[in-house]
């Protein structure tokens, strides 16, 4: 029992600590690499929420997109801080997750999944349209790098540290919140909505905020990423997106907090030889079904599993004679 | 928009209608027995239409024996996927629909190494115009709406008249009692995949010839199939042939008078407002 508690932890600490030696012991190439899998960290674990109300949103890279035009736009056009910037992306993605949020409540499963949908070819279909604002698909280029406190982080160093602090920073609050009261409600509405409601739960309010809290971070993620990337492309931000963050969730695990991170890691790195074409989205969707079908509860249940039939082995092998 | 004008949207609203209406009965029809959405069916589309363009096109068979054989081809492809996939999950609805996305995603990534990247065109099968009310309209837009028409009529009464039809409206009623009844669930549930697959390699086999062919095709029509099944209530057959020819009809004309984009996009904002306050459809059929 104690060494389930401690293994995380020292799993945890042993990343952060390599998170932190990396620029030391890296090229660029590395440290951009890294800053694009802490994103992705992000948009798993913030998707997280909703998914542990038991909500299907497959439409989570809309509220990036969101983040990532609303900041770039307004550092570029009005000439807002990053920090000041990055938060009204993060609180527009919030502020629209609450409206389509608060009647797509009642709606349940199926129903849900196909709102979310909907919603991120809506974005999608904005960010196209709206040329004189995004530059539909020619791309929005020209997006100022990242600063703190009015100085500019030039380099992919400071950038790539910047990217850690965030994750950090996410997880901890989410973590944070999944385990305290919140957690247990949200657990508790993913399992049974109906019980949960008998039991006093406002379920409504609980489902919303979750998937608020969600799209917030989902908003930050988008934000980093344009200031980060500089270059902002409506389709980029489509259905396959959004469907590799609930890759994500499902192929690390649905079942702990850490599954989210491992599976946005390990898929991340493990498709970084072919990102952008056609074999990602193969290898993406392959994992998927293999773990949907042979693995349900994700990566992370994978070592006890192996434990399980190392141990079912040797109670069954015969006694060696000696 | 003068009378002419008009009844060309009408007729061609009419054939894209039909096409709609065959990708949506299928979904509609699995909705209605597995409450499932089947995401790979844009893709089921996509493929029935590259066969056409394999068999017909490059193989020299005839068009029709390479429709039928689209059909049956992804039609057994369907059955295999609820043995492979549907089965195993055992009735897990969110696993399941992340299951048919990744299939989805599979195919249609899988469809550019194996087609090649660039876009493939089929030649015109039905050459040719005909005068209809006044106005010209293309051969291979008409013979969409008999043949969809036909496939709809034979649907329709496979399952109102036979065995198999009345098992799967009794699974859609109470699987369980079905299954006492002595209904083999398994096997009428693969069925019902692999009619539904067999309508959307149907409905791509017959746009082959009209648009290009390439693997990601098969979004735009899933996304309008989404469309109609909610207006019509999800796992209504009825509620989804009216919403076809509604959505086909809206589509001919707001995009005639708009442009291809934004109406896409009206019509996905109609969509979400259907879903939030009316999420039953416009018939109103399986409560959410």
């Amino acid at each position: 029992m104690r060494r389930r508690k401690i293994a995380p932890l020292v799993a945890s600490a042993v990343g952060v600590l390599l998170a932190l030696l990396l620029p030391q012991i890296g090229s660029d190439y590395y440290l951009y690499l890294f800053a694009l899998v802490f994103t992705n960290v992000v948009l798993a674990a913030s998707l997280r929420p909703s998914l542990t109300c038991g909500q299907l949103n497959i439409g989570h890279s809309g509220f990036m997109s969101i983040g990532a035009y609303t900041s770039a736009l307004l550092a570029k056009n009005l000439g807002f801080p990053f920090e000041i910037s990055l938060l009204c992306g993060a609180l527009l993605a919030a502020i629209v997750a609450l409206a389509i949020g608060y009647p797509a409540l009642r709606l349940r499963g199926v129903y849900f999944a196909m709102v979310t949908v909907a919603f991120v070819e809506v974005i999608r279909l904005v960010a196209q349209i709206w040329v004189p604002l995004t530059h539909g698909m020619s791309g929005l280029s020209g997006i100022p790098k990242p600063s703190i406190l009015g100085m500019t982080l030039t380099t992919k160093t400071s950038q790539y540290y910047l990217a850690l602090f965030l994750m950090l920073a996410i997880l901890l609050v989410l973590w944070k919140l999944e385990s305290s009261r919140l957690g247990l409600i949200w657990k508790s509405i993913g399992m049974a909505d109906n019980l949960a409601q008998s039991l006093g739960v406002n379920i409504a309010k609980h489902k919303l905020l979750a998937f608020a809290i969600g799209c917030f971070f989902a908003g930050v993620a988008g934000a980093f990423y344009a200031h980060f990337i500089r270059f902002l492309f409506p389709p980029e931000f489509g259905f396959l997106m959004a469907t590799n963050i609930l890759v994500y969730n499902f192929v690390g695990g649905r079942g702990h907090f850490a599954g989210p991170i491992v599976g946005a890691i390990f898929l991340s790195l493990l498709s970084e030889p072919f990102r952008g074409s056609p074999y990602e989205t193969i290898f993406f969707s392959i994992a998927m079904l293999m773990t949907i079908l042979f693995l349900p509860g994700g990566l992370i249940t994978l070592p006890a599993k192996l434990g399980g039939l190392m141990w079912r082995r040797r109670a069954s092998a015969p006694s060696p004679v000696a | 928009m003068t009378a002419s004008l008009l009844v060309q949207s009408a007729v061609i609203g009419l054939s894209i209608g039909s096409i709609y209406i065959l990708m949506a009965l299928g979904l509609t029809l699995m909705f209605g027995m597995m409450h499932i959405i089947n995401f790979a069916h844009g893709a089921v589309y996509m493929l029935g239409a590259f066969v056409i363009y394999y068999v017909f096109f490059q193989g020299g068979a005839p068009y029709f024996a390479a429709f039928v054989g689209a059909m049956l081809l992804l039609g057994i492809f369907g059955y295999l996927v609820e043995r492979g996939i549907y089965r195993p999950i055992k009735g897990g609805i969110e696993p399941t629909l992340v299951a048919l996305l990744a299939l989805s995603t599979f195919l249609e990534a899988a469809g550019y190494p194996v087609f090649g990247q660039l876009d493939k065109h089929v030649p015109p099968v039905f050459a040719g115009t005909r005068n209809v009310l006044g106005v010209m309209l293309s051969n291979e837009r008409l013979v969409i709406i008999p043949i969809a028409a036909a496939l709809v009529a034979g649907l329709y009464l496979f399952i109102t008249k036979t065995k198999i039809g009345a098992a799967m409206r009794a699974i859609e009623q109470d699987k369980e009692a079905a299954a006492l009844q002595g209904v083999n669930v398994h096997v009428i549930n693969g069925l019902a995949f692999a009619i539904g697959f067999a309508l959307a390699a149907a409905s791509g086999a017959l746009i082959a010839p009209i648009f290009k062919l390439d693997p990601m095709m098969g979004d735009q029509p899933l996304l309008k199939a989404f469309i109609i099944i909610i207006l019509g209530g999800l796992g209504s057959i009825p509620g989804a042939i009216l919403g076809g020819l509604i959505l086909g009809l809206i589509d001919s004309t707001v995009a005639t008078a708009l442009g291809a984009e934004p109406a896409f996009l009206l019509s996905f904002v109609f969509i979400i407002l259907l879903l939030l306050f009316r999420p039953t459809g416009l018939f109103g059929h399986a409560p959410p």
